[in-house]
């Protein structure tokens, strides 16, 4: 029954699963990048964003289209609304994207600290599992593993707190200072990219439960080890 | 190291939208690939010099639904029978104006309106069943249009068609008034498509059954616009938004001083545009229910 | 807000008094009807009775009561019915037909027609007796025979039928019709598939109670000629008497024996107009559509 509606929220909920793997192919190309200080590759990724942003306009579109013909209600209408959010949090993940890649380009001859770098690829590969850990339990309407999500991403904000106090160890080069300064906005990007994971995560919760509900909440958030202001 | 690949030139893909017409849009021409079946010019419609609709111009597209809605009294029902000459059976109705189908005007001197009534068929609001037998219902079109061969496949391609045969391939024989008031409506639509007809009117068909029987009709109308062109008129301007392609606002303009109200074209256009960003403030006002 | 138990108790007497006498007085009415009715049938069955026999139904009347009968009166009312049936029902039920799925009701003379149907069913009897009189016997040349009598007949029920054909063809809803149209009927086709086959059971009924009602006339057969004494069988162009002539001759007879065998003979009659009219009211109940 409603032939048409089921069609189209397929329709949407595919792209929006595809606008998804093209954030996993930039946040993939701009680690890269990053790593290999590699400025063809950074402008591969700041070009493909122009992708991601047709894929989201598309989307929002459709979105419209789709509440203004069909009327959706209960669990139809949750899912449309947590793909409208989702929509924007891959295209918020996308921009970071191209944030981290057009620092690349700015810093690319300035000598670099190895274990940064390292630690960002393993930010990096950690921010890459919680992308597909949230598309995929949104898909599967998995909320538990949706849930831990949280977990994964008080390692980031761990290793991005971190950063900082690596930074500032790094010495007195003008240069390398520079660079340092750029690398902290770089790891907030990762740590950023983690947060809209989670809401991912949350949105998914909202459509199983009809309740919205954050995980976290970092305004009431308890904490033994002092805040890093980052 | 993963490539990225650039960006392709391919238009953004808006779900829930047909492929053809994106590709249009991208080319900035809309409407180009879309094959025209009927087409209305300055169509005026009289009851005995009492002007009903006035100068109608439009365009039906092939395997398209095409939605007329609009308040009561704006004359889409009146248009909607002009397609098929049912208005002649209305001795003080007159239609002047052209409608070309195929290239020909529906109301040219030398066309025979029992000729056009088996290319266009017509589903009432209320199902209006003949009082025989489901299967002498469904063969009456073929019977009376003299094939009488094959009869049988015919009674059960068209019974398919209209998602009822499951239902009723072991009650044939039955009369057609034991059947609900959903299956009734199928029925008369299989009754339309066992003439095989190009285009299918109808007139208002759900709004005499319950919500499940209008979501069959409704599913069912997205089934048969494949292989037929549909035009629908709907009080329920939601069923539109759900099931056509393009929709029609029709509105009424007064005469307060010979309190007459005649029906009057105001915005056609695709369904999406008319339910999100209509152009005329008047269809906006109907679909946003601010419509006294 | 609260009602008031004497609120809902027993209204004024004055309204109840004359509820009950209403109902009485229609008792009554009906009461008188059937006992008049009664003592009618009660009174022709006491006398008849004795002389139901064959001979009623099969021998030619004779001066001897005791071998007279009634059958060529009987085989000559048959007769006519059979011809009556075939001529009063294309005409009346073809009528019908051009007047409700063919006639432009703004068209003078298809008002002038309908006004004409209305005003001929009022007309008496006797008046169609001088009629045949006049045209079929002398003016055409017939002669008092069979035929001139059924087509009398005929005239006098016509309007009957034409009246019942239209009813059932009116009922007919026209969203029939409208849906056969839609599939790219004809006008003839319409009426013929879908209008008459719907219609026949309210036809029928109307045939049936118009041919009854034919039965008992006998103003218009004594006019256009059925004699009362008649021996031979019935045939289109000869000499022929209806039952209820018969009785009338057996009544005017002297012998009181003949009263007797007039009331036999009205015994027959009635039999066979109740079969008629309950075979009538069966078929209409039967066949009748709810829309």
């Amino acid at each position: 029954m409603r032939i048409t509606l089921q069609e189209e929220l397929d329709q949407l909920e595919a792209a929006l699963q595809e606008e998804g793997a093209h954030v996993l192919r930039a946040l993939r190309g701009c680690l890269n990048a990053l790593a290999h200080s590699d400025v063809e590759l950074a402008d591969e990724v700041i070009a493909f964003d122009d992708e991601i942003d047709a894929a989201y306009l598309g989307i929002e579109e459709g979105i419209q289209s789709l509440l203004a013909r069909q009327t959706p209600v209960a669990v139809d209408l949750r899912l449309v609304l947590a793909i409208l959010h989702n929509n924007l949090h891959l295209e918020r993940m996308a921009d970071y994207c191209v944030t981290i890649a057009k620092l690349t380009k700015l810093v690319h001859d300035v000598p670099h600290d190895q274990t940064l770098l390292e630690g960002f690829e393993e930010m990096g590969q950690r921010a890459e599992e919680m992308i597909r850990v949230a598309l995929d339990s949104f898909r599967d309407r998995n909320a538990p593993r949706a849930e831990s999500l949280v977990d994964l991403d008080e390692l980031i904000d761990r290793a991005n707190r971190r950063v900082v106090g690596h930074v500032l160890s790094l010495g007195g080069d003008p240069a390398v200072r520079e660079w340092g300064l750029r690398m902290i906005i770089v790891s907030r990007c990762l740590e950023r990219i983690g947060d809209h994971a989670v809401d991912i995560g949350e949105q998914t919760a909202y459509l199983v439960s009809g309740e919205f509900r954050e995980f976290t909440d970092a305004s009431h958030h308890d904490r033994t080890t002092p805040r890093d202001l980052s | 190291m993963e490539e990225m690949e650039s960006a392709s030139a391919a238009p953004a893909k808006i779900p829930g939208m047909d492929e053809k017409l994106l590709a249009e849009r991208a080319e900035g021409r809309p409407y180009t690939s879309r094959e025209v079946l009927f087409d209305v010019s300055s169509l005026n419609v009289r009851y005995s010099d009492v002007p009903a609709l006035k100068n109608v111009s439009l365009q039906i597209y092939k395997n398209f639904v095409t939605a007329f809605i609009g308040p009561s009294g704006c004359g889409k029902s009146t248009f909607i029978r002009c397609f098929n000459r049912m208005n002649d059976l209305i001795p003080t109705a007159s239609v002047e104006g052209t409608i070309l189908y195929h290239g020909i005007d529906l109301y040219g001197n030398e066309v025979d309106p029992v000729e056009v009534r088996k290319r266009i068929g017509m589903v009432f609001q209320k199902p209006n069943p003949f009082p025989k037998s489901i299967y002498d219902n469904v063969a009456f079109g073929p019977r009376v249009l003299g094939w009488k061969k094959n009869l049988d496949d015919r009674v059960e391609r068209a019974l398919r068609h209209a998602a009822l045969w499951d239902e009723v391939k072991n009650r044939l024989k039955a009369s057609a008034y034991s059947l609900s008031g959903g299956q009734q409506q199928r029925l008369c639509i299989a009754r339309c498509l066992a003439v095989e007809p190009d285009v299918l009117l109808m007139d208002e068909p759900a709004s005499a059954l319950d919500p499940i029987s209008t979501t069959a009709i409704e599913d069912l109308m997205h089934d048969l616009k494949r292989e037929y062109t549909i035009v629908i008129v709907t009080h329920n301007m939601q069923q539109a938004a759900r099931v056509a392609d393009m929709t029609a606002f029709f509105s009424v303009e007064v005469d307060e001083e010979r309190d007459i109200r005649t029906g009057i074209l105001v915005e056609y256009d695709e369904t999406p545009t008319i339910f999100t960003n209509p152009s005329d403030k008047r269809t906006e006002d109907y679909v946003t229910g601010r419509f006294g | 807000m609260s009602v008031p138990a004497a609120a809902l108790g027993p209204g004024p007497r004055g309204a109840k008094v004359r509820g009950t006498l209403f109902y009485v007085l229609l008792l009554v009415a009906v009461f008188i009807g059937f006992l008049l009715l009664g003592t009618l049938i009660v009174d022709v069955l006491r006398k008849g009775i004795g002389y139901l026999d064959p001979t009623l139904l099969t021998e030619p009347n004779s001066s001897n009561p005791e071998n007279a009968g009634a059958g060529p009166a009987i085989r000559g009312t048959i007769y006519m019915m059979v011809l009556l049936l075939v001529m009063v029902v294309p005409v009346g039920v073809g009528t019908a037909v051009y007047l409700e799925e063919y006639a432009d009701r703004d068209r003078w003379y298809n008002r002038l027609l309908e006004l004409n149907i209305q005003n001929l069913a009022a007309v008496p009897s006797i008046v169609y007796g001088i009629l045949g009189l006049a045209f079929l016997v002398r003016g055409l040349g017939l002669g008092r025979v069979l035929l001139a009598g059924a087509l009398i007949l005929t005239l006098l029920v016509l309007p009957t039928v034409i009246v019942a054909s239209r009813e059932a063809i009116r009922s007919v809803p026209d969203s029939i019709r409208q849906g056969a149209f839609a599939l790219g009927a004809t006008q003839w086709q319409v009426v013929s598939r879908q209008v008459l086959p719907a219609a026949i059971p309210g036809i029928a009924t109307g045939s049936i109670l118009a041919l009854a009602r034919a039965i008992g006339e006998t103003a218009p057969l004594l006019l256009v000629g059925a004699l009362t004494f008649v021996t031979t069988n019935p045939s289109l162009l000869g000499a022929f008497t209806a039952l209820p002539i018969q009785i009338y001759q057996w009544i005017a007879r002297p012998q009181d024996e003949f009263r007797l065998l007039a009331a036999a003979g009205i015994i027959v009659l009635l039999a066979i107009l109740l079969t008629m009219n309950a075979f009538a009211i069966w078929l209409r109940n039967r066949y009748q559509r709810r829309w």
